[in-house]
């Protein structure tokens, strides 16, 4: 028995390696006779970026279905095959039901409301496209903030309207790429227009023709010509488009994020067997969450550092890539924990964090490209690379420092197993984490007025965002004067650390929901909700904090109470 | 000792901690305030003030409730001083210049120098703007945020007199008298903001308010204060007003920063142009717009950078140099900066926003002494507890 004790988190850390290693060695293929896996490998100009196809597959297929892929009577149809049909032969694809619809009035409108799906075909909206498009001229007078849900839920309808015909009608992306020195990307509609003997755009079109005329050797001869060409001119860019897709395929933040899962479960194993008095056990589970810890983390940073490759930018660019780096951050700050503290408890955080940060950026992702260009103001990897990457790290810590505090007041209140020297050294951690949280969210917000005078003459804005990263310092300077100054103890340094989370939740996505601002780029609409819901459950959090020790179930309490925090005595 | 004993109760760490709370509240306040309020009037009601009255309506959406009443709250300024003479009474009555101590008394005086350039910052700092076209040179910076009325007899061939009105001279149904022109001003209508509209647009009551220039085709009508909503952030006054040659009547005009020529008015044969203009200031360098350029990212209309090709003069530094400004590389020149803020239609010129501020060094120092006190600080500490393994 001993031995399995041992050896269990060896043979979880190899099988994880396994897992991850397979997973992202052995991307996926299309099994089709035509070669379509070069296909979308193929690079295009949209939105300003040079993608692969499959990226724009994949994100207009998300954004008019919210899926990746078509599930159909047949099976699934990938995003890739979709597009390709589309674009080949429109006359089959305007009947896939594809279209996403949840707004009862817009189904209405479009006489749909009988039907029991959620989706429906081009073929289905076109007949009330005129009424759609109407509808939508209404609703766009009206200002942003002031539509309703209808108005807001046509607009949209109508946006994936009008990216379909985009497509379809291959206006956007552009696909022609620059053959000479100077060129830009074209669009291949226009090139064929200006000038239909145009080798390059003659060259692709044989490639979509083959398809069309389902004659699979004639398109995959034409595929290797039409890439050869590309290949010979803009290596670079098709170097990436190819590890793009692998990228796109791979998926590693999805990888880590099952790893993490299974890694909480570990920990809350462990400490169960904690719980029950078996050290060995517990020991030996706690191991293993580590170990799977640590095989996530190293998927997550594969992940980071293939963005940070394809978008040639540092790792921040937008609220998605920021809740990303957030849990990336939690998860080293949570391995630093576990080596002091023994407990199992850094390793349960990270792993936590690491998967909540990854729905988070998951869910915020769903809107398109996550790798989208950056509005000129932020075109500055220098700044980016400091002020966004620290006041980040800023976040990720004071975010580490709250959830310590639930993990406390959870344990503390429901189990036995917070005693007395736990319970010290839980606190003595989250107090380690503020200081740390403090100095990084101070440069962070310092580095950042340094920019803001860099480009706009002024130190200090007092701009929405602005503001919330200062909240972040001041609430952590509050936290520590107040424990310096012997006006919280234990608790309540606990109480503080987990309010804190509703001050970064807010800095961080709150700000942005104001719309106001120079930094109101991050707008998002549906977030709204779920910031309510967290700031909601972080109260509720203290509000079980607040219950009197006597009743909690760890008795820790009952000791006399620690003396005063020997820095006071200092000053 | 007496000193001391006064200066206990305002060292204490308590107040520090109620301080630290009450500028959250504020600060919080002040950013939702910006959904309704325009960003310069918070900085003035709310951070550069010493009480601010804040609405309770800011913390709810007036679409789930209506909610009167405000509470009074001390506003950044009383928090600021606050904050400061808390911190170094601290420093006077409890800290000891110790070794261990460093670290704090670094972090405490970069902190106190940050919010003394705050200060400086706000009774010191001026922005301006200087809008040119493409081809043009100007020498001067406007401050939007105030108007003036100019009266330019160019009658000297080398000089023009130019006679300035400020703004706070004007108001409706004032008469402006100098002896610097043989006219006088009778404000009939003063408008601090406006819009303009066409003879198509203008309702009935608002056509014929004067007959001479360009007010035989505009008419102007008043508008609210802006206050930032909408994304107007800038007054544009107007104003109608009837000059006046002693007991002789010339012409009634129409005044607006929105009209860029100004217009003719002659008197016993001399001619005088007449404008509203933002206020202006004269600088002693010049910049020649050579080339406003707008890139966009390929396929889209999103931009990818703005910049602004500028041949600077100034005569008395021997400078006559080209300067490329764009995105996050701002023009420093005679304690001046220029940055890249806006544009004019079709690119036909760029807007530069001109900062004057004898304080823009101090955050970069008071930071930087901060944070090397907060490394040192921390590092004193956590360094043995992360080396010690338990």
């Amino acid at each position: 028995m001993k031995k399995l004790q041992q050896l269990l988190p060896w043979i979880v850390l190899v099988l994880s390696i396994v897992y991850a290693g397979q997973k992202l060695a052995r991307p996926e293929k299309i099994d089709s006779p035509f070669d379509l896996n070069t296909f979308r490998q193929i690079p295009v100009s949209a939105h300003g970026r040079t993608k692969p196809l499959d990226t724009v597959a994949r994100n207009s297929l998300m954004n008019i279905s919210g899926r990746q892929s078509i599930r159909t009577d047949q099976g699934s149809v990938s995003a890739i095959e979709w597009y390709i049909e589309l674009i080949t032969s429109p006359e089959a694809s305007i009947k896939r039901e594809v279209f996403r619809i949840d707004h009862p009035d817009v189904l209405t409108l479009a006489g749909l409301d009988t039907e029991d799906r959620t989706r429906f075909s081009f073929a289905e909206l076109r007949d009330v496209g005129n009424e759609i498009n109407r509808q939508a001229m209404l609703a766009s007078k009206v200002k942003a903030k002031a539509r309703d849900p209808f108005q807001r839920a046509i607009l949209v309808l109508n946006q994936r309207m009008m990216l379909f015909s985009e497509l379809s009608q291959l206006t956007s992306p552009y696909l022609v790429p620059p053959l000479t020195v100077g060129e830009d990307w074209r669009s291949f509609v226009s090139v064929l227009n200006e000038n239909p003997q145009d080798p390059d755009a003659r060259a692709l079109l044989s490639v979509l023709q083959a398809f069309r005329n389902n004659e699979p050797d004639a398109f995959n001869a034409e595929l290797k010509k039409f890439r050869d060409l590309v290949d010979s001119h803009i290596s670079y860019d098709a170097r990436k488009s190819r590890y793009e897709v692998v990228f796109n395929q791979v998926q590693p933040f999805i990888i880590a994020s099952y790893l993490f899962v299974v890694a909480f479960l570990f920990g809350c194993f462990g400490m169960l067997c904690a719980q029950l008095t078996k050290p060995d056990w517990s020991k030996s589970l706690l191991a293993s969450m580590t170990a799977m810890v640590w095989v996530a983390f190293t998927v997550m940073t594969i992940g980071l550092a293939s963005r940070v490759y394809l978008q040639g930018r540092p790792p921040i660019t937008n609220l998605y890539s920021s809740a990303v780096f957030v849990g990336w951050f939690s998860i080293i700050i949570g391995l630093v924990v576990d080596r002091q503290m023994k407990l199992g408890l850094g390793g349960i955080m990270a792993s936590v964090i690491g998967f909540v940060s990854l729905v988070v950026a998951h869910n915020l992702g769903n809107s398109g490209d996550t790798m989208e260009m950056m509005q000129a103001v932020l075109d500055s990897n220098f700044w980016l690379t400091t002020h966004v990457v620290v006041i980040t790290i800023g976040y990720s810590a004071t975010f580490f420092a709250g959830f310590m505090g639930i993990a406390y007041v959870l344990l503390g209140v429901l189990t036995k197993t917070l005693d007395r020297e736990r319970g010290k050294s839980m606190t003595k951690m989250i107090y380690g984490v503020i200081c740390f949280a403090t100095v990084t969210s101070f440069v962070g917000t310092v580095l950042g007025g340094i920019w803001a005078d860099q480009s706009w003459g002024r130190f200090w804005g007092w701009d929405a965002k602005e503001n919330g990263a200062a909240l972040i310092v001041l609430w952590n300077l509050l936290i520590l004067h107040a424990r310096w100054g012997g006006m919280i103890r234990d608790r309540g340094l606990v109480q503080l650390a987990i309010f804190g989370n509703i001050i970064t939740a807010w800095s961080w996505f709150g700000t942005n929901m104001l719309g106001v601002g120079l930094h109101s780029y991050g707008f998002t609409n549906s977030a709204i909700f779920w910031l309510s819901v967290f700031v909601i459950s972080q109260l509720a959090m203290m509000s079980i904090g607040m219950i009197p020790m006597a009743m909690w179930r760890s008795k820790f309490a009952k000791a006399p109470p620690p003396p005063v925090p020997e820095s006071t005595s200092v000053q | 000792m007496m000193i001391r004993k006064l200066l206990k109760p305002v060292a204490s760490l308590k107040l520090t901690v109620v301080i630290f709370a009450l500028s959250i509240f504020l600060i919080f306040a002040g950013t939702l305030v910006q959904v309704h309020t325009g960003i310069w009037t918070v900085v003035d009601q709310y951070f550069r003030s010493l009480v601010v009255s804040i609405e309770l309506q800011i913390f709810v959406p007036k679409d789930i409730a209506t909610i009167p009443g405000s509470i009074w709250f001390p506003g950044g300024l009383t928090l600021g001083v606050a904050m400061l003479v808390n911190l170094i009474a601290a420093h006077a009555v409890r800290f000891k210049l110790k070794k261990k101590r460093i670290g704090i008394i670094l972090t405490h005086l970069g902190v106190i120098l940050l919010l003394v350039g705050e200060f400086v910052t706000g009774f010191a700092a001026r922005e301006g703007n200087m809008t040119i076209r493409e081809g043009e040179t100007v020498n001067f910076v406007e401050d939007i945020r105030s108007s003036e009325i100019a009266i330019v007899d160019q009658a000297d061939p080398v000089d023009d007199l130019v006679v300035i009105v400020p703004e706070q001279l004007i108001e409706t149904d004032t008469t402006i008298v100098s002896g610097l022109f043989p006219f006088t001003i009778e404000v009939t209508e003063w408008m601090p903001n406006s819009q303009m509209l066409g003879p198509m647009q203008a309702p009935e009551s608002r056509k014929g308010l004067a007959d001479t220039g360009i007010a035989r085709e505009l008419a102007a009508l008043p508008l609210p204060r802006a206050n930032g909503v909408d994304g107007a952030t800038v007054d544009a006054p107007s104003a109608y007003v009837t000059l006046m040659n002693g007991e002789q009547r010339i012409g009634s005009y129409l005044l607006s920063v929105y009209v860029d020529q100004p217009q003719m008015v002659v008197v016993d044969g001399r001619t005088y142009w007449i404008s509203l203009r933002f206020a202006r200031t004269y600088k002693p360098y010049s910049l020649h717009l050579v080339d406003f350029k707008h890139d966009l990212f390929t396929g889209t209309q999103m931009a990818r950078n703005y910049s602004s090709d500028v041949r600077l003069v100034d005569e008395g530094r021997n400078v006559d140099r080209d300067v490329l400004i764009y995105m996050n590389h701002p023009l420093r020149h005679a304690g001046e900066t220029f940055y890249q803020a806006s544009f004019l239609r079709d690119d036909a010129g760029t807007v530069l926003q001109v900062v004057q501020n004898p304080g823009w060094m101090i955050p970069y120092i008071s930071c930087s002494i901060a944070t090397l006190g907060m490394l040192i600080h921390f590092g004193i500490r956590l360094v043995p507890t992360l080396r010690r393994r338990p």
